[in-house]
């Protein structure tokens, strides 16, 4: 039995480096830079995702406000870089532990709630930050702040004639993402998570602090979504508050888990895979008055996938064996 | 030699109710004790208090020489007390061996030890078979067992049952009966809640009667249901045990 | 800042914080019934301005008028979400709370696509109905006519409600079925009539709320986002299940919102209301006069 489960971890692993692998080199064959776009924001939003996978689908603590952490990232970022002359990659680690704390900071009031309350709570809270963003004069405000670009630099992580290097770096921090995923799903963390999820007062009685547990979860979160969110600042170099706090952001963090598979390891890398360009291509097919279309296909299959197949589109690929269904 | 566990006169209020008066109990290490009583004598209550779900309006709880009376149920799991539910509360969506890792692990971090240790558990609870299963396919009794092992695997000194034996078939009922006795024969200390006397009575070493929140009687099994006051205060109870 | 003009804010306030409840009780009445909470809400309410707009521009029929059309509509609407969507959504059984909370969000995605699609994303306005831009001068106070006959027709509602769940045989069959969806079947109740009901009833309330507030609000396909949050907050804040919590919610938000624009600039109004909300949950983990 334990051969068995050790080999489907493996194999898991080999799987993720042969995609990863595969998707290395597809750069080197699309050269549309339209296309590029839309890869690496399918990436970032498979790492954005399978962040927000941790709390909300493993620990079961549904968050519709991790535009909050995207947008602490994206904020800090730019903030230190164009205020003092920090380097985005300091002000990436600034902003993963900026949002740990705050996610922390937020969760000793907020994982008192019961299901609903703390749903609305996490949107609450969203739009309490956003407000203040822009209103916040230092940090630009409404109008944001503007990443000044001036040519290739690896330093200060802004390319200019290339996606390539974001498509890169994105790339990495989807399987950054993915891996933590991978690691934790068979950890003490992993498993008193999902105890949590699944029932809270047997999980006590097992010796598991339910308190910690999510705190745990909130933290790793928010510091992975707050990464997502300073890779977003530098690669579109213009952030403003609606842009990187908005809930639609939020929104479309969940929704390739929901779709792939909530609660599962490759459950947001799917959804993000199919979500993304779909998104995308029927915004721009359609056209001028297209608008609204994107909405209306993955609105419907949100629903879709809810009402048919909760366990999300993962569950279609015979990955895990069925005993182990998650 | 000290009590294992340890009751010093707990009350236990909800509102205008009184649940437990002056409740003062002890366990010793290594016993089998029953805690019976008709409907409503504060049993549950009592369980519950020692568990760590409620904090006594008043008295305290002493552990293994330490008070836990402010303790959660989670600080009570890591000082040895382990428990399982009356209304099984398995984790339905995580499999039969997933659901004694998650206990496993609060005496381990290394998986490899935790899950070897949720197999040897399984194995002595009669669920080695089962252990890829779903816990939500598993049928009743086979969810008690796993209540049971669950809490096996956090390596507990004293094992809190809640009407484990209820409504079981006589047969199931009896490997019930028998699991207890191997769980004793590790050295763990037993403290059962139970309904169904003529199941429980052979079993425990001494059984503690409740009545209306209060001790009513202690002491052996034979004696206590020969004792007249432990027999009017179950008139009209069905499992009164005749004499 | 005159004390004149802080009253005239309260007063406002306390209207709009009427209507507030109004949208809000629909949502604590559906909750109430099947702990089910309708991400769509917002939604409901856009389509119901949507419906007055257009009976206004092509009809010319005054929201005052076509409020109980548009009522109507909206019941029939919301019996059909439940019949169509959630009513599988409750029958899930693994990650149930996530289905229950994306089903109705998918839909809220869907409304405002098609709204968007079909309506565009301008802004449209009704412009000289009967009571739009009027004001009346009550006891020295300002009051704005659309928002004051809003409050009145909430607290209508409100009263017609009440009678509705105490003394009609279906207000109790929706009590009943509230508290056991099980039991009810055994005494000939069908559930899912009841449940339908109960929507189409929530759905007509929120669609009441619309058509009046057509009149003084711009309407546009995002409309319902921002009186979603409010509606939820507001139904939080009473309770999740009690539909006079809502109302009284409703006044309590009302109020802090009117409050909160004296103070802070416009932008931040509703910063007050999350502030509230906020305290109030972290205080009383369940609501002012929620049980459950």
């Amino acid at each position: 039995m334990d051969t068995a489960f050790a080999q489907r971890r493996r194999r898991d692993l080999v799987i993720a480096a042969v995609f990863a692998a595969i998707s290395a080199l597809v750069p080197l064959f699309v050269k549309d830079v339209y296309v590029q776009n839309i890869m690496v924001l399918t990436l970032m939003y498979a790492a954005l995702s399978q962040s927000w996978n941790i709390l909300s689908g493993y620990c079961g603590q549904i968050s519709l406000g991790h535009a909050l952490y995207f947008g602490l990232g994206a904020y800090t970022t730019a903030l230190l870089f164009t205020k003092f002359g920090v380097l985005p990659w300091f002000g990436m680690l600034g902003g993963g532990l900026i949002s740990a704390a705050v996610a922390m900071a937020l969760g000793y009031p907020c994982f008192r709630l019961r299901g609903h309350y703390f749903v609305i709570a996490t949107i609450v809270i969203a739009e309490t930050g956003l407000l203040l963003f822009q209103n916040w004069d230092w940090a630009g405000a409404a109008l944001g702040i503007d990443i000044p670009v001036r040519g290739d630099s690896w330093l200060k992580f802004q390319f200019t004639r290339s996606k390539l290097p974001y498509f890169y770096f994105a790339l990495v921090l989807a399987c950054i993402a993915w891996f933590v995923t991978w690691w934790l799903e068979d950890s003490k963390w992993g498993y008193w998570w999902r105890a949590v999820k699944d029932n809270p007062d047997a999980a006590e009685s097992l010796g598991v602090v339910v308190f910690n547990s999510k705190m745990g979860a909130a933290a790793v979160s928010a510091f992975l979504t707050a990464i997502g969110g300073s890779f977003y600042a530098q690669f579109v170099s213009y952030i403003d508050p609606e842009s990187v706090m908005g809930f639609q952001f939020s929104l479309l963090m969940a929704l390739p888990a929901v779709l792939g598979g909530i609660g599962t390891l490759w459950g947001p890398v799917l959804g993000a895979v199919i979500l993304i360009p779909l998104t995308e291509l029927t915004r721009s097919f359609i056209g001028g008055s297209g608008r609204g279309v994107d909405l209306i296909v993955y609105g419907t299959l949100i629903v879709l996938i809810s009402l048919a197949r909760p366990e999300g589109l993962v569950g279609l690929f015979s990955l895990r064996r069925k005993e182990a269904a998650r | 030699m000290t009590a294992l566990l340890e009751t010093r006169g707990i009350w236990q209020r909800f509102g205008g109710l009184v649940a437990n008066s002056d409740v003062s109990i002890s366990v010793g290490r290594g016993e089998i004790v029953g805690l019976i009583g008709p409907n409503g004598a504060g049993k549950s209550t009592l369980f519950n208090l020692i568990a760590g779900v409620y904090t006594p309006t008043q008295g305290s709880i002493i552990f293994d020489g330490e008070d836990v009376t402010r303790m959660s149920a989670a600080e009570r799991c890591e000082r040895g007390i382990g428990r399982t539910f009356q209304v099984v509360k398995s984790f339905e969506t995580m499999t039969v061996i997933d659901n004694v890792i998650v206990g496993a692990l609060i005496r381990t971090t290394v998986m490899r030890e935790a899950r070897r240790k949720a197999h040897e558990v399984l194995e002595f609870c009669g669920l080695g078979a089962r252990a890829n299963v779903l816990a939500s396919q598993l049928i009743p009794s086979e969810k008690r067992r796993l209540e049971v092992a669950r809490a096996l695997a956090t390596e507990p000194k004293l094992l809190l049952l809640d009407e484990v034996l209820t409504g079981l078939t006589p047969i199931e009922a009896q490997t019930g009966v028998e699991l207890v006795r191997k769980v004793r024969t590790t050295g763990i200390t037993v403290l059962m809640v139970e309904h169904v006397m003529e199941i429980v009575m052979p079993l425990v070493d001494r059984a503690i009667v409740l009545d209306l929140g209060k001790v009513l009687v202690e002491g052996k099994p034979t004696d206590v249901v020969r004792d007249p006051k432990v027999i009017s205060a179950y008139l009209g109870d069905r499992h009164a045990v005749s004499a | 800042m005159t004390a004149e003009t802080i009253i005239q804010s309260l007063a406002s306030g306390l209207l709009m914080g009427l209507l507030y409840g109004l949208i809000a009780a629909g949502l604590a009445l559906i909750f109430g019934l099947m702990d089910v909470v309708n991400f769509a809400h917002g939604e409901f309410l856009m389509i119901a301005m949507y419906a007055t707009f257009f009976l206004f521009a092509f009809f010319a029929i005054d929201p005052l008028l076509s409020a109980p059309l548009v009522a109507a509509a909206l019941f029939v609407f919301g019996a059909v979400v439940y019949l169509l969507i959630v009513r599988f959504a409750v029958r899930a059984k693994a990650n149930a709370g996530m289905v229950q909370i994306f089903s109705t969000f998918g839909l809220a995605i869907v409304m405002r696509g098609l709204a968007q699609y079909f309506f565009t994303p301008d802004y449209r306005s009704i412009t000289h109905s009967w009571l739009g831009g009027k004001t009346i001068s009550v006891a020295g106070i300002f009051l704005p006519v659309p928002q004051l006959f809003g409050a009145l027709t909430a607290i209508a509602a409100f009263v017609a409600l009440y009678f509705f769940i105490n003394r009609t045989d279906f207000g109790r069959a929706l009590e009943a079925t509230r508290e056991d969806a099980g039991a009810v079947a055994l005494v000939g109740i069908d559930k899912n009539r009841v449940f339908a009901l109960g929507w189409g009833l929530g759905a007509a309330l929120v669609g009441l709320a619309g058509a009046i507030m057509a009149i003084f609000f711009y309407i546009y396909p995002d409309v319902g986002a921002s009186f979603a949050l409010i509606a939820y907050v507001t139904v939080a804040l009473g309770g999740f299940g009690s539909v006079f919590g809502a109302f009284a919610g409703g006044l309590l938000v009302g109020l802090v919102e009117a409050t909160t624009a004296l103070i802070l600039p416009p932008s931040l109004k509703s910063v007050g209301i999350y502030a509230v909300y906020l305290l109030v949950v972290f205080i009383r983990p369940r609501g002012l006069f929620g049980s459950l």
